[in-house]
């Protein structure tokens, strides 16, 4: 039986759409080199070809099939994106947990430490450490990209433990005299299970966004395929010069398609959990 | 002329699972000079009713049906624009129930003052506040407190300050939802106090005070009208309402309540039980039927209306009879 | 001690902390990668400079005695902050002879230039826009812009760059390819070069601000919808005040969010413009982290990112001070979270 939550949100619009488009461009990253078993990386035909019923998405500067290339790029990018998006969730909830429900002296350090994580800027940093690295494997890229991007993660899930802490059920449990982790794991993350899905995704958003920018200046994944990788060589081939828009507009008209959904998910969700927010 | 009459006047909510009957025909007719008590448990639609009672009406809430005469004038019949320029404020004043959040935080008090009273009226700046502190000093309020943002004044001075404002354009009605609810027992004190100063030093003619407290109606209002489930049930002079109720809901409200009046006391404490019913499908009949102790056949099937009997309105099958 | 210049005091020491931390990474960074970083370099810098093994001593000698690679580490650190207080940031690989400074300063006003209108702007745009979307709420036009200003805030400026670049640059060519003026034109203050200088400004400037005002124009929307449900809204409509004074009232409050929001954004903003100019190749900032980066041009490196990072730093602090002037809590010592 399907549980109640999930008929109701299935009944929400805008979560049918973006989950559509989502699961929609998951299903053509992972089926598709089973229905169009090109390899993205070698040249396969006449450079610089636009769309054809060959080329479905036409030939980059070397030959190469764009639409394997778009195939591949998608599954690496979710694969960072979920990776990147899994540390920064790691890190944001355990040390928002810890912070909200300690206070005092933890807080206060933990949250300075965050503030300082906030105001510099990833991206920046993401590329100061990328550029040091000599081989740059998806891995690496994930740990990047989720070592920066925790910061908001770690206030947000703060906010929520404090004023959780305060109800009466973990009341109950501290004069039970459980010990704190147990409190925090047992009693107050589920309650914020909701809001961890909901920042999951759009860390996830964030992160394949911060991955097509590495790429783009070239300090992504040395060695594979990812949508910014593609529009990194659209770049340097000059492909927007040369008029090859099939090049260009499809890895970022799927980068954005890929964001947006995740994100338009994640107002749908905040939207159902908390209703005031509906605007009546 | 009563200042304020109302004949069927019916406000539900619109939800996805259908209408919530809040206000579900109301008669009522209110003299000048009169402080008017509302009370009632919490949920049966006090707070809706005054809102509607000066047409501040807004999705969900919508205004069924009914007319509202406000000092001789259909206001049921007006539009927003015309209401927010010649009733709201200027001939009844709502002091809304949570005072304590009325105000902007980033403002200070004159400001808003100023703001309010420059819309309707065609004063200076310095007349307004001169007007305003004027009017703080007749209600024992510090004039200072105008010169303060909200978060620097206390929860009993906002309250008051509150009330200050709503006096400001000399309404002819004065609306108070629950004003002391949300305060500790002597501030509650301070705050009826400065209502009964409104009234004695004629700012405010006629009041409405909606309160769920009954303890507190005692100390304020001239005329009780009790609420249930979105009707009136009984309504009368204070202190005949307290000492001999007729309607059994009154009866169980009044006696759930520490009075020192020895009539009242000798009948002991009564709580009643069960819980009001859900607006979205009332109970047929009388709506208080399933929790009134006496119930009779006819109580099931049949509303009784609003009648008088000697000197209150009483909606009973068995006070009818 | 009066509670504004306690808060002014606070953000001052945060950011000093935070740039110093920033130093500390800066410099442990080149110095803590496994392998001989500078013999790599050196190896680099043989490729380029094939031809000439007196450039290639000359550029050995002077990182040496910058880099100080041959003394212990803490003699290192001294040595880098005394340096960098007397704004000596050494002298660029890729570029050599430049020196780094020299270097940043020539390529920041670009930067700059295109920046801070830019998110100036865009901030302003989405604020409007966002209140615009709010008022109308849940009627076609809100959800028509919200569709809108979602796809916006999750499109890269640097594709939106590509997009406006095809189709006004190469389709209808209207806006030059790229650069910040005309090749072969020399800076000056003559009406001719500020008319072409603006022409090629047009296309990356629009690429900032249409896709950073999305991300505005939400957290707007959400701000308004929010106040206009508030307590306080309700009781000044009762009292009769018209709509357009309580739109003033609630657009005044959702700023006071969107300023510190600016101030959190300034990083993001900064990053998707540099690569921006790639897209351009606009003679900015952005080109020369490019450069630097792939080079591994650690003078240059050091010296563009620390140069950034303190520009945001201020940025920061001047975003504070003017949110510290217009919130009247913080006049008063309201602690509040």
């Amino acid at each position: 039986m399907i549980p109640r939550i999930i008929k109701d949100l299935l009944k929400i619009k805008k979560l049918d759409v973006s989950l559509g488009i989502f699961l929609g461009l998951v299903l053509l990253s992972l089926l598709g080199p089973m229905i169009y078993p090109v390899d993205p990386l070698s040249v396969v035909g006449p450079p610089e070809r636009p769309p054809s019923s060959a080329y479905p998405l036409g030939t980059d500067n070397r030959g190469r099939d764009v639409l394997a290339q778009l195939i591949g790029g998608i599954k690496n990018s979710l694969y960072i994106g979920v990776i990147a998006a899994l540390i920064s969730l790691g890190i944001g909830v355990v040390i928002g947990a810890i912070s909200g429900y300690k206070g005092g002296l933890t807080d206060s350090s933990l949250m300075l430490m965050t503030d300082v994580v906030l105001v510099l800027p990833s991206i920046l940093i993401m590329m100061l450490v990328a550029a040091y690295l000599k081989e740059r494997n998806p891995i690496f890229v994930s740990i990047i990209i989720g070592v920066t991007s925790w910061p908001w993660v770690a206030r947000a899930v703060r906010a929520q433990m404090m004023s959780l802490k305060a109800r009466e059920f973990v009341y109950m449990s501290r004069i039970a005299g459980l010990r704190d982790i147990r409190i925090i794991v047992e009693d107050l993350l589920p309650n914020m299970a909701s809001y961890i899905f909901m920042a999951f995704v759009l860390l996830m958003s964030g992160a394949m966004i911060a991955e097509a920018g590495l790429s783009m200046i070239g300090l992504g994944v040395t060695k594979g395929i990812s949508l910014g990788i593609i529009l990194y060589w659209a770049q340097l081939f000059e492909s927007v010069r040369r008029g090859l828009w099939w090049w260009f507009m499809p890895p970022g008209a799927c980068l954005v398609a890929l964001a947006s959904s995740l994100l338009l998910m994640s107002t749908a969700l905040d939207e159902y959990f908390s209703p005031r927010l509906k605007g009546g | 002329m009563p200042i304020l009459e109302t004949k069927g006047v019916k406000a539900y909510y619109s939800t996805p699972l259908g209408y919530v009957r809040a206000v579900d025909g109301i008669d009522l007719a209110l003299e000048k000079g009169i402080i008017l008590g509302l009370a009632g448990e919490s949920g049966c639609g006090k707070s809706t009713l005054v809102n509607t009672l000066m047409m501040n009406v807004r999705p969900p809430l919508r205004f069924i049906e009914g007319t509202i005469i406000l000092d001789g004038k259909e206001i049921s019949s007006m539009n927003r624009s015309t209401l927010k320029k010649n009733v709201w404020g200027v001939l009844v004043s709502l002091v809304p129930q949570s005072a304590l959040n009325a105000l902007m935080p980033t403002q200070r008090i004159t400001d808003l003052v100023k703001d309010v009273v420059t819309h309707h009226m065609n004063v200076s700046e310095q007349e307004v506040i001169s007007m305003a502190k004027k009017r703080f000093e007749q209600l024992n309020l510090e004039a200072d407190a105008l010169y303060r943002y909200p978060h620097e004044l206390s929860g009993g001075m906002k309250q008051r300050v509150v009330i200050a404002i709503s006096t400001l354009l000399n309404p002819k009605l004065l609306i108070v939802d629950e004003p002391t609810s949300a305060l500790d027992v002597s501030t509650q004190k301070q705050v009826l106090k400065m209502l009964v100063d409104l009234k004695r030093a004629k700012i405010i003619e006629s009041m409405i005070f909606v309160t769920h407290d009954i303890a507190v109606l005692r100390q304020i209002a001239d005329w009780i009208a009790i609420m249930y489930a979105g009707k009136i049930v009984e309504s009368g002079p204070t202190n005949d309402m307290l000492i001999n109720p007729k309607h059994p809901y009154t009866f169980s409200l009044v006696n759930a309540v520490v009075t020192p009046e020895p009539e009242v006391k000798s009948r002991g404490l009564i709580s009643l039980s069960g819980e009001p019913p859900n607006l979205l499908n009332p109970p047929k009949g009388c709506r208080f039927n399933p929790r009134c102790p006496n119930a009779m056949e006819v109580c099931r099937s049949k509303e009784p209306p609003l009648e008088e009997k000697s000197n209150r309105l009483v909606a009973c099958h068995l006070v009818s009879s | 001690m009066n509670p504004f210049i306690r808060f002014i005091t606070r953000r001052l020491a945060f950011l000093l902390m935070t740039f110093f931390i920033f130093l500390l990474i800066i410099f442990a960074l080149p110095r803590a990668i496994p392998g001989n970083p500078l013999a790599s370099l050196l190896y680099q810098i043989i490729q380029q400079a094939q031809s000439n093994p007196d450039l290639v001593k000359a550029v050995y000698k002077k990182l040496l005695e910058e880099f100080g690679m041959d003394k212990p580490i803490h003699i290192q650190l001294i040595e880098f902050l005394g340096r960098l207080s007397r704004g000596d940031f050494g002298t660029s690989i890729a570029f050599y002879p430049r020196k780094v400074t020299d270097l940043v300063f020539s390529y920041l006003p670009w930067s700059l230039g295109l920046l801070i209108p830019a998110t100036l702007t865009s901030w302003v745009l989405g604020n409007l826009l966002g209140a615009l979307a709010a008022y109308k709420r849940k009627t076609a036009t809100d959800n028509f812009l919200l569709t809108v200003f979602l796809t916006l805030s999750q499109t890269p400026y640097y594709w939106l760059a590509m997009i406006l670049l095809y189709v006004f640059a190469v389709i209808i060519k209207v806006f030059p390819l790229s650069g910040a003026y005309s090749p072969g034109k020399m800076p000056a203050l003559s009406i001719p070069f500020v008319l072409d200088m603006l022409h090629h400004y047009a296309l990356p400037f629009s690429s900032i601000i249409i896709g950073a005002m999305g991300g505005w124009a939400i957290g707007m929307r959400v701000m308004v919808i929010y106040e206009l449900g508030s307590d306080y809204v309700s009781y000044v409509d009762s009292l009769g005040l018209p709509d357009r004074k309580i739109l003033q009232y609630v657009f005044k409050n959702s700023m006071l969010p969107q300023i510190t929001g600016l101030a959190i954004n300034l990083g993001t903003i900064l990053g998707g413009a540099l690569i921006t100019e790639l897209v351009f190749s606009y003679p900015g900032t952005g080109f020369l982290i490019f450069r630097a980066l792939s080079t591994l041009d650690y003078p240059l490196i050091q010296g563009t990112f620390v140069l950034i990072i303190s520009t945001l730093l201020l940025a920061n602090f001047i975003v504070d001070l003017i949110y510290a002037f217009i919130d009247p809590r913080i006049k008063t010592g309201y602690i509040g979270e």
